[in-house]
């Protein structure tokens, strides 16, 4: 015990010398957070959806760099073989340098959850769940690290190792690119990769449902580590000398490899709706729970967020106003201070509408602005003109689900509220999955609901959506599927937030103020789409 | 009882044998040396007895343990300094020293190994601003944290300054003197036949010959080296008349042979001399070495005092 807490003094003291260490251990998470927080910047909850990214980039740099490249450099400088003269057991010297990178990466995740906390992320949802995901996560990659460590011969190819992995994970593999606009065999392969397993597993504790609604994620992260730890204990070197190509002991890599194909088979396995289902659960937004109705609600809402392929279409856009776009909010009596509902302001008293029935014009002239929609030519929510024609293909796909909404079981629900925001799903889902469909299937919606709703009804309906977008179930979600949308994970916030800025722009129509039939965006009095204009800024502060 | 023991060790890397059937003794209180050019396995030889390798085959007993069968008993009671060693360039001697002292169960304290060691003033400095000297002494320092009984010391003189060089020399006649085994290998030779009580001469993986300097010396060989500047250069057919000349090797007016027979030699090449008229400069007469034992042993080529 005197040997393990004397390494790891030491292992600890003398990371902390290293200046270049302490570059890459506690500032590239910095910049990440930061990178993400200018990124992200119009969600109206700063970070709170992307810690799960953030944490894992920090933990597989630190676990997959860092870790290795000590381990490599100190091996080539034949410490450990100096080590190894002494009576000291290996696991006793691999066990404190794998507890010192994790307090190493343990502290870098907490200066990043601190840095995040002062950029105006709420507490996580569930913080000492996050601990235990956090753990998870470590034990997968550092696994993953001692591997690299064993298989690297010298400090280059350690880092040639490790972009080999940090790169498909980062890219492809549900790290930095949501699943949910990746193509399908991304996802699918995204199953046999640790990283999409830790930001679904962190998220969940940050924002999400907690450690609980995870084990599948975490059952694949410890079995992913203890893969990696088997295979670098049996291929265990002490001298540079022995190099890893005339080594025995090879074949352990395997059991590394088998880890990683038994959790993405288990995922398999286990369905893609599982994995979807999983995806939107773990990516719920923090959102205070839904008051009782004796108490009308404060609600807020989350900014729909941006995905990258978004953000760089924001990024080319006209620079957007100073003013930061809000959520839709009703509010009267001020709830409860919480994390997620620090951001709300108190708003002059205006009527509180119980139900849908009580809406009236008037609240819709106070609350909505219907001319800071995002462009209909733009990427969120895009409505095509009537004057365009879609592909053959996507014609075809539009006409088949124009025939099949009005069977379609959630848009036949008995709570017209539920029914309507069951058909905006239709829209909003192929608009989160920016599919070629997404700009015409708004069209086969409009035409359902106005079939489907009297017009009058209609327009409180869409209002109340507009107003309540984290009300009702999203179960529809799961049967979308069946009118040929394309099948993956998908974030159930985005969803919902496209829906209810759908909604706004079906009001618009509704009431004359979006003419039908022309190209809004342009000299139709909406603002051109910059991305933050129009989230959530068509509803009065 | 032998403080080690080495019998038939063989370690084989790929095609080649680095040590193939290597056995000798080393007793209780000397300072042994393994004595052999470049490559000649005493390296390899060394850490199987250490635990750095494991030996295809052999026999190895330290302090009378086998240290094959329990190598964590054995280093607790050896101390060691490898031909390379390094730390982190961040640590500072005081700080390894601590550290190394956790792995044993009897340790010195780091403090007394600072100051018998001489780098007391540095003890707190980072690893990568010591020289090579201070480097050499903490890594001494670091083979006797555990209080050893044995010291192994591969090569470690080389690379050091001459000055540096000496201090270590005396700090190793200091290790036998306070009743510690060393086991030295070293290329050396003056640095061999000054420090060690007994020797063993390994080339090719294999000992050629195992005993005390002076031992291996007369035991070797009474060839001595004759060495002569005349007025004007010898003709070396005119040697050919002399009896016992091996070696022959003429550079202007300094010619040098080798024989076992010194007067007979001697008389006739005088004889030779006289008849020509020709004049002796200088002339000496100089016992065998360790060098010359060595390069007869093993076939190396000198290069100055190292092989």
């Amino acid at each position: 015990m005197r040997a393990f807490l004397q390494h790891l003094a030491a292992s600890l003291r003398l990371h902390y010398r290293n200046k270049m260490a302490l570059i890459y251990g506690y500032l590239f998470p910095l910049i990440f957070l930061l990178a993400f927080w200018v990124l992200y910047r119009y969600e109206s909850v700063p970070l709170v959806r992307h810690m799960g990214e953030l944490l894992t980039v920090s933990v597989l740099g630190g676990a997959c760099f860092g870790l290795p490249t000590t381990m490599v450099s100190e091996r080539e400088r034949g410490i450990w073989r100096r080590y190894r003269l002494a009576p000291v057991s290996t696991l006793t010297l691999v066990s404190s340098t794998v507890a010192a990178r994790y307090i190493i990466l343990i502290t870098a995740g907490l200066l990043q959850l601190a840095a995040a906390l002062g950029a105006g992320m709420p507490l996580p949802a569930h913080p000492a769940g996050l601990f235990g995901a956090f753990a998870f996560v470590s034990f997968a990659f550092i696994g993953l690290g001692l591997v690299m460590a064993m298989m690297a011969d010298n400090v280059p190819a350690v880092q040639a190792l490790g972009q080999c992995i940090f790169l498909p994970m980062l890219i492809i593999g549900g790290i930095a690119v949501p699943l949910a606009i990746l193509p399908e065999w991304a996802q699918h392969f995204s199953m046999f990769f640790p990283g999409r397993y830790a930001v679904e597993s962190l998220q969940a504790c940050v924002n999400g449902a907690g450690l609980g609604a995870v084990r599948f994620q975490a059952l694949a992260l410890v079995i992913i580590g203890a893969g990696g730890c088997i295979a670098a204990s049996q291929m265990f070197r002490w001298d540079a000398q022995q190099r890893f190509s005339r080594r025995s002991g090879k074949g352990w890599l395997a059991v590394a490899l088998a880890a990683w194909a038994i959790v993405g088979l288990m995922s398999e396995y286990r369905g893609r709706g599982a994995a979807r289902t999983t995806a939107a659960r773990t990516a719920a937004p923090v959102q205070p729970q839904a008051p009782p109705p004796a108490e009308p609600p404060r609600v807020v809402t989350t900014q729909p967020a941006l995905s990258p392929a978004e953000t760089r279409a924001l990024s080319s856009s006209p620079p957007p106003p100073k003013e930061r776009p809000a959520p839709p909010r009703v509010a009267e009596k001020p709830a409860p201070k919480s994390s997620a509902t620090e951001d709300a302001q108190p708003q002059p008293p205006h009527p509180v509408r119980s139900s849908w029935q009580e809406v009236t014009i008037a609240d819709i002239e106070r609350d909505l602005i219907f001319d800071r929609l995002p462009s209909d030519q733009g990427i969120v929510t895009p409505i095509a003109g009537s004057d365009e024609d879609p592909d053959p293909e996507v014609a075809d796909h539009l006409e088949y689900i124009r025939e099949m909404l009005p069977s379609w079981q959630p848009g036949k629900v008995a709570d017209p509220v539920q029914r309507v925001r069951n058909l905006l799903y239709v829209a909003a889902v192929p608009d989160v999955q920016q599919t070629p469909i997404e700009r015409f299937a708004p069209h086969a919606v409009y035409e359902r609901l106005q079939h489907d709703i009297p017009k009058d009804q209609l327009i409180k309906i869409l209002y109340w959506i507009a107003v309540h977008p984290t009300d009702g179930d999203d179960a529809a979600v799961d049967q979308v599927w069946a009118l040929k949308f394309q099948s993956g994970a998908i974030d159930m916030q985005q969803v919902r937030d496209r829906a209810a800025i759908y909604g706004v722009k079906l009001l618009g129509r509704l009431l004359g103020k979006i003419p039908e039939g022309v190209r809004p965006g342009s000299d139709q009095g909406q603002t051109p789409d910059h991305r933050a204009d129009g989230l959530g800024s068509h509803v009065r502060q | 009882m032998p403080s080690v023991t080495v019998s038939d060790l063989r370690k084989q890397y790929d095609d080649v044998v680095a040590a193939d059937g290597v056995s000798f003794e080393i007793d209780r209180g000397e300072i042994f040396g393994l004595l052999g050019p470049n490559g000649s396995g005493k390296t390899t030889t060394l850490e199987c007895i250490i635990g750095l390798r494991e030996p295809d085959r052999g026999e190895i007993k330290v302090a009378g343990i086998d240290a094959r069968r329990h190598p964590r008993t054995v280093k607790e009671r050896i101390g060691a300094v490898l031909q390379t060693t390094s730390l982190q360039d961040k640590i500072t001697p005081r700080e390894a020293l601590t550290l190394f002292a956790s792995f044993y169960l009897k340790a010195a304290r780091p403090a007394d190994l600072l100051e018998r060691f001489g780098i007391v003033e540095k003890a707190d400095a980072p690893f990568d601003s010591l020289s090579g000297g201070q480097r050499q002494r903490l890594a001494l320092a670091l083979a006797f944290v555990s209080n050893p009984e044995l010291v192994f010391l591969d090569e470690p003189t080389t690379g050091l300054d001459p000055q540096s060089r000496r201090e270590l020399h005396a700090e190793i006649s200091r290790m036998k003197t306070d009743g510690h085994t060393v086991l030295l290998t070293t290329h050396y030779i003056d640095e061999a036949e000054r420090l060690c009580d007994r020797i063993a001469i390994i080339d090719r993986g294999r000992i050629i010959a195992t005993g005390a300097p002076h031992e291996l010396i007369a035991g070797s060989t009474t060839y001595q080296s004759v060495s002569l500047a005349t007025a004007t250069a010898i003709d070396p057919t005119l040697l050919a008349a002399v009896p016992g000349i091996d070696d022959l090797a003429i550079d202007g007016t300094r010619t040098t042979f080798r024989t076992a027979t010194v007067s007979r030699t001697l008389g006739g090449l005088l004889h030779e001399l006289d008849a020509r008229g020709i004049d002796v400069v200088d002339l000496r007469v100089k016992k065998a070495t360790l060098e010359d034992v060595f390069i007869r042993l093993t076939d190396s080529g000198p290069r100055e005092h190292e092989l």
